[in-house]
C-alpha cells in the first residue's frame, strides 16, 4: 500500500464513519454540533473556489449565505414553493449577484477587493435591516422571517422540514461530500490550474493564455452559488433568519478565518480548519457564553495570527506531513516482509 | 424646508465630518508608510476610547489634558504590535508587495482587540464621567453648536496640521517619508526600515488614540463601538484617497454631510447604504480617490 | 513572409516618450535579436508586442493580422510565446504543473496537457525536475522552466526577454544550444539579451534601440562596427573618428 492508497483509503473509511455516526450519536446537541460543523466545512470549501484558488480575500461571502436563506424563506412562506426549489433560484440569484460584484471588484488588488466585499455586504445588511417589502416579497426588515414549524406527520422532504437532526445531518454531509467532489475535480482540471496560476501571479498567466479576470469572476459566480444553497440549509435548520444572523461580517469573516487557518487553497483546508475551530466556537458558546462572552472569538483572532506568523499556507500542510511521518513506517514494513 | 436647519445640520455635518477624518487619519498614515490597511483600526479608536475613558475616571483630568497620558501610551501600543506582528510578516513575505497574510493578521487583531474589551469591560455602555463638556452647546441665534463636537473638530485640524509639518519638516518626518517611496531605496541611505515602520505604526495608532480622546466626551465607550468607525474610515481614506493627509479630513466633511443632510430626504438608516454605494461607486469609478496618488490597484 | 510586423509603433507614458516610432519585421524561422543600452525601451517594445501594453501610435501584425490592441491571452492563442525578465513561476504549483498551465492553451484534456509538458521539459532538459517546486530549483532552472512553459503554449513567435541575464557561462551555453534546437525546429524567436556574446552568437539579424528610437539595424557583425552602435553603448570617446 502506497501512501497514497493509504490517504485514500482513510478517506474513504472517514465518509463511512461519517454516515454511520448517527447510529451512535443520537443527542440531538451533538448532531447539531456536526451538521453546522459540515455546513461551514462546505461554506468554507464554497468559499475556497474563490478566496483560496483564485488568491483573492473575500470578507463578505454572508451575503450569498443571506441571498439564500431569504430566498427560499420568502418563496415558501409567501408562495408555499418547496425551499428545494428555493433554494436552487437563491443560488441563481446569488450567482447573478457574485457576477455583478465580480465583475468590477475582483480586478482590483488584495487589500481593496476585500474592503469592497465587505462594504457590499454591510450595505446589504442595512437595506434589509430598512426594507420591509421589497416589491410584493416581504423581509420584514430587522425582525426578520420565521418559518412556522409543521406539525411532525407534515413535515418531510418536499418541505424540507424534518422532526429529527438525522436527515439534516445527512443533507449536510452530503452537501460537504458532493462540494468537496466538485472542487477535486476542478482543481484538476484547466479551470484548475488557471485559476491557481491566475492568482498568484496575473501577469505570467496572461501570458499563457489564461484570461485572469474572466476565469476569477467565473469562479466567484460558482462560489456565491454553492454558497447560497447552505444559506437555504441554514434557514430550514434554524427555521428562523433576521439580517444579523445571516448577513453578517462575523459569518463572512469565520469562513475566512476557517479557511485561512486550515490552508487556503487546499482542499482539506476548509474540512481540517472547521474541524479544529468549530468544536472551539460551539463549546465555548455553550459553556462559557454567560461567563465569558466572545471567548470564542478571541480563541478565533489569537490561533489566526499564531497561525499566520508561523505558517502561513496554513495547518493542512503540516498535519498532512505528520501523517506522512506517522504512517511511513508503518507503510514500510510490509514492502521488507515481501522482500 | 427650513433654512435654519439646513444651516445646522450642514454645521453638525462639517464638525462631525473633521472628526471622521480625524478618525481615519491614523489608517491612512499607516496605509502611506506601510502600503498596509490596517483592518484593526476600527479596534485601535475603541482601545482610545477606553484609554480615555479611564485615564479620565480614574484621574479626573480634563478628557482633552488626557491626551498626555494617551497619546504615549497608543503610540506605545502601536509600536508594540508593529514590531511584534506585522514586521514577521514583512520579513517572511519580502517579496510581496502587499502581502494578504497582514490584512488577515489585522483582521484578527480587530476580533481579539473587540472581544477582550467585552470580556474584560462587559458589554455596557459607557458615558465618560467626570465630562466638563458634557451636553455644552454654544448659541448664535438660532443655531446650536456642540461644545465637546467644536473642539473635536479643532484638534482634527489641528492634528493633521501637526502631522503635515511633522511628516514635512522634521528629520524623522523625512526619514518617514522616504520609506513611504522606495523602502529599499531608504534602506541604502542608511535608514532602518523597521525602526520607521514601527514608529509609523505608533503615530497611526496615537493619532487613533487623539480621536478617541476627542470621541468620548459625546459619544459612549463600547466593545464594538469600533466597527462603525472602522468601515467609515475606509470609505473616507478610499474617498479622499489612500495615504492622503488632507484627503482624509475632505472624505471625512463629505461622510458627514452626507449623515447630518440625507436624513431630511429620507430614514437616517437609508443614509448608512448611501455611504457604503458611494464607497462601491468610488472604488470602481476612481479607486485612487479624490487626492490620492496613482496606484496600480 | 514575415511573421510578426511592428510599424511606426510609439509607447508613451505620460511626457515620456518609451518606445518612439519603432518599426521592424522577422521573417518566419529567423531570430531577430533586439538590444540596447539599459531604459532603451526594450521591455517596454516587448511588452507593446505581446499586449501588456497598447501602443500609443502605430500598429502590430502578427501572422499577417492586426493585432494592435489584442489583449496578452489571445495573443497566446494566436501563437504567440513569451518569457519574463524576472522569472515569474507559480510557485504553489510544481515544475511539471507550471508547464501544464501554459500546455492547456493548445487543450482542454488534462492527460493531453501532462503529455504536452512532459516532451517540453524533456526536450529542454528539465525532464527530472518534473516534481520539483519553483522554489527548489536553481536559477538557471527557473529560466529554464520559463521557456518550457511558454513553448508549451505550442507559440509561432518566441518573444525571450533576457533569459540568460544573471547565469554563468556554461548555464549560457546551454540555453543558446537550446535556442538553437529551436530555430533549427523551425520556431521563430525575438530576442532582447544583454550578453552580447550571446546575441551575436544566436541572431540572424539585430536591431539596435537608443532612447525607443531605432539607431542601427542589420547582421551580427555589421552592427557591432557600427559607429552610432559603439557611441550608444560607449560614449563619444570611443567612436572611431
Amino acid at each position: 500500500m502506497t501512501q497514497n492508497e493509504l490517504k485514500r483509503n482513510c478517506l474513504i473509511g472517514l465518509a463511512l464513519a461519517a454516515f454511520a455516526l448517527p447510529l451512535v450519536v443520537s443527542s440531538p446537541t451533538y448532531l447539531h454540533i456536526l451538521i453546522m460543523l459540515f455546513l461551514f466545512a462546505y461554506m468554507t470549501t464554497s468559499w475556497n473556489l474563490v478566496g483560496g484558488f483564485a488568491g483573492v480575500l473575500p470578507l463578505g461571502h454572508s451575503v450569498f449565505v443571506g441571498i439564500g436563506a431569504y430566498t427560499s424563506t420568502v418563496l415558501w412562506l409567501q408562495y408555499g414553493v418547496s425551499p428545494w426549489i428555493g433554494m436552487i433560484i437563491g443560488g441563481l440569484l446569488s450567482a447573478a449577484v457574485g457576477y455583478l460584484i465580480g465583475k468590477p471588484t475582483l480586478k482590483m488588488r488584495g487589500a481593496y477587493f476585500a474592503l469592497s466585499t465587505m462594504a457590499f455586504v454591510e450595505g446589504v445588511r442595512v437595506m434589509v435591516e430598512n426594507i420591509d417589502m421589497l416589491g410584493p416579497f416581504k423581509l420584514n426588515g430587522p425582525r426578520g422571517l420565521n418559518i412556522p414549524p409543521l406539525p411532525a406527520q407534515e413535515a418531510g422532504f418536499w418541505s424540507f422540514q424534518f422532526a429529527t437532526k438525522e436527515p439534516y445531518y445527512y443533507i449536510a454531509l452530503t452537501m460537504l461530500i458532493l462540494v468537496l467532489a466538485l472542487t477535486y475535480y476542478i482543481s484538476h482540471s484547466k479551470f484548475g490550474y488557471y485559476l491557481k496560476s491566475g492568482g498568484e501571479e496575473p501577469e505570467a498567466a496572461q501570458a499563457l493564455g489564461v484570461n485572469v479576470a474572466s476565469c476569477k469572476v467565473a469562479a466567484n459566480v460558482l462560489s456565491a452559488f454553492l454558497t447560497s444553497l447552505a444559506g437555504t440549509f441554514l434557514a430550514q435548520l434554524t427555521l428562523f433568519i433576521y439580517p444579523k444572523s445571516v448577513l453578517t461580517l462575523d459569518l463572512s469573516f469565520e469562513l475566512a478565518f476557517i479557511a485561512l487557518i486550515g490552508g487556503r487553497g487546499s482542499i482539506a483546508g476548509p474540512v481540517i480548519g472547521a474541524l479544529l475551530l468549530r468544536p472551539v466556537s460551539e463549546f465555548s458558546r455553550i459553556y462559557f457564553s454567560d461567563t465569558l462572552p466572545g471567548l470564542h472569538l478571541i480563541i478565533l483572532g489569537v490561533v489566526l495570527i499564531v497561525v499566520m506568523l508561523y505558517q502561513p499556507r496554513g495547518l493542512t500542510e503540516p498535519l498532512l506531513g505528520l501523517f506522512d511521518r506517522i504512517t511511513a513506517g508503518f507503510i514500510r514494513k510490509p514492502q521488507e516482509d515481501t522482500v | 424646508m427650513d433654512l435654519v436647519f439646513f444651516a445646522q445640520d450642514c454645521i453638525n455635518g462639517v464638525l462631525m465630518g473633521l472628526i471622521y477624518g480625524l478618525v481615519a487619519l491614523g489608517l491612512t498614515l499607516i496605509f502611506g508608510v506601510l502600503k498596509v490597511i490596517n483592518f484593526a483600526h476600527g479596534s485601535f479608536i475603541m482601545v482610545g476610547m477606553y484609554v480615555s475613558y479611564w485615564a479620565v475616571t480614574l484621574t479626573g483630568l480634563h478628557p482633552y489634558l488626557a491626551l498626555g497620558i494617551i497619546v504615549p501610551a497608543m503610540f506605545l501600543f502601536g509600536y508594540w504590535i508593529q514590531n511584534l506582528l506585522i514586521r514577521p510578516i514583512f520579513i517572511a513575505e519580502r517579496d510581496v508587495r502587499e502581502p494578504i497574510t497582514v490584512i488577515v493578521v489585522t483582521t484578527g487583531m480587530w476580533y481579539v482587540l473587540d472581544n477582550l474589551a467585552l470580556l474584560v469591560f462587559g458589554p455596557d455602555y459607557r458615558a465618560l464621567s467626570p465630562n466638563p463638556l458634557k451636553g455644552q452647546m454654544l448659541n448664535f441665534g438660532e443655531i446650536f453648536i456642540s461644545v465637546p463636537k467644536l473642539y473635536g473638530a479643532a484638534a482634527a485640524v489641528a492634528t493633521a496640521g501637526l502631522l503635515f509639518w511633522f511628516l514635512q519638516k522634521t528629520r524623522m518626518g523625512r526619514a518617514i517619508r522616504a520609506t513611504s517611496l522606495d523602502r529599499d531605496a531608504a534602506s541604502l541611505m542608511g535608514i532602518n526600515q523597521w525602526k520607521i515602520f514601527n514608529i509609523a505604526m505608533g503615530i497611526g495608532t496615537a493619532v487613533a488614540g487623539v480621536a478617541g480622546a476627542v470621541l468620548t466626551p459625546f459619544y459612549n465607550v463600547y466593545p464594538t463601538v469600533g466597527i462603525p468607525f472602522d468601515v467609515k474610515s475606509f470609505v473616507i481614506v478610499v474617498l479622499g484617497g489612500l495615504g492622503s493627509i488632507w484627503g482624509a479630513l475632505v472624505g471625512g466633511v463629505i461622510i458627514g454631510l452626507v449623515e447630518s443632510i440625507g436624513p431630511i430626504f429620507m430614514t437616517s438608516t437609508w443614509t448608512e447604504a448611501i455611504v457604503y454605494g458611494l464607497f462601491l461607486l468610488v472604488l470602481f469609478v476612481k479607486p485612487s480617490g479624490l487626492f490620492g496618488q496613482k496606484h496600480d490597484w | 513572409m514575415s511573421l510578426l510586423e511592428i510599424q511606426d509603433m510609439t509607447m508613451q507614458f505620460g511626457g515620456l516618450v518609451a518606445v518612439d516610432n519603432l518599426s521592424l519585421s522577422i521573417e518566419k524561422g529567423k531570430i531577430l535579436g533586439l538590444i540596447g543600452p539599459n531604459g532603451a525601451g526594450k521591455s517596454t517594445a516587448f511588452n507593446c508586442v505581446a499586449g501588456v501594453y497598447t501602443p500609443t501610435k502605430g500598429k502590430i501584425l502578427f501572422d499577417g493580422e492586426d493585432v494592435t490592441s489584442h489583449k496578452p491571452w489571445d495573443l497566446c492563442k494566436k501563437g504567440m510565446g513569451r518569457t519574463f525578465q524576472i522569472v515569474k513561476p507559480f510557485a504553489a504549483l510544481t515544475a511539471m504543473e507550471n508547464v501544464m498551465v501554459g500546455a492547456f492553451a493548445t487543450t482542454d484534456n488534462r492527460d493531453k496537457a501532462a503529455a504536452k509538458a512532459a516532451d517540453v521539459m524533456d526536450m529542454l532538459g528539465l525532464g527530472d525536475k518534473k516534481d520539483l517546486k519553483p522554489g527548489a530549483m536553481t536559477i538557471a532552472d527557473r529560466k529554464c522552466l520559463e521557456i518550457a512553459k511558454a513553448l508549451a503554449t505550442n507559440p509561432k513567435l518566441l518573444l525571450l526577454d533576457e533569459v540568460m541575464a544573471g547565469l554563468r557561462p556554461t548555464e549560457v551555453d546551454e540555453i543558446i544550444e537550446i535556442i538553437r534546437t529551436l530555430k533549427a525546429k523551425g520556431m521563430t524567436i525575438f530576442v532582447i539579451e544583454h550578453i552580447m556574446r550571446a546575441i551575436m552568437a544566436l541572431s540572424d539579424e539585430i536591431v539596435v534601440i537608443q532612447f525607443g528610437k531605432k539607431i542601427c539595424q542589420g547582421e551580427p557583425e555589421a552592427v557591432a562596427c557600427d559607429e552610432k552602435v559603439i557611441k550608444a553603448y560607449l560614449g563619444d570617446d570611443y567612436a572611431p573618428a
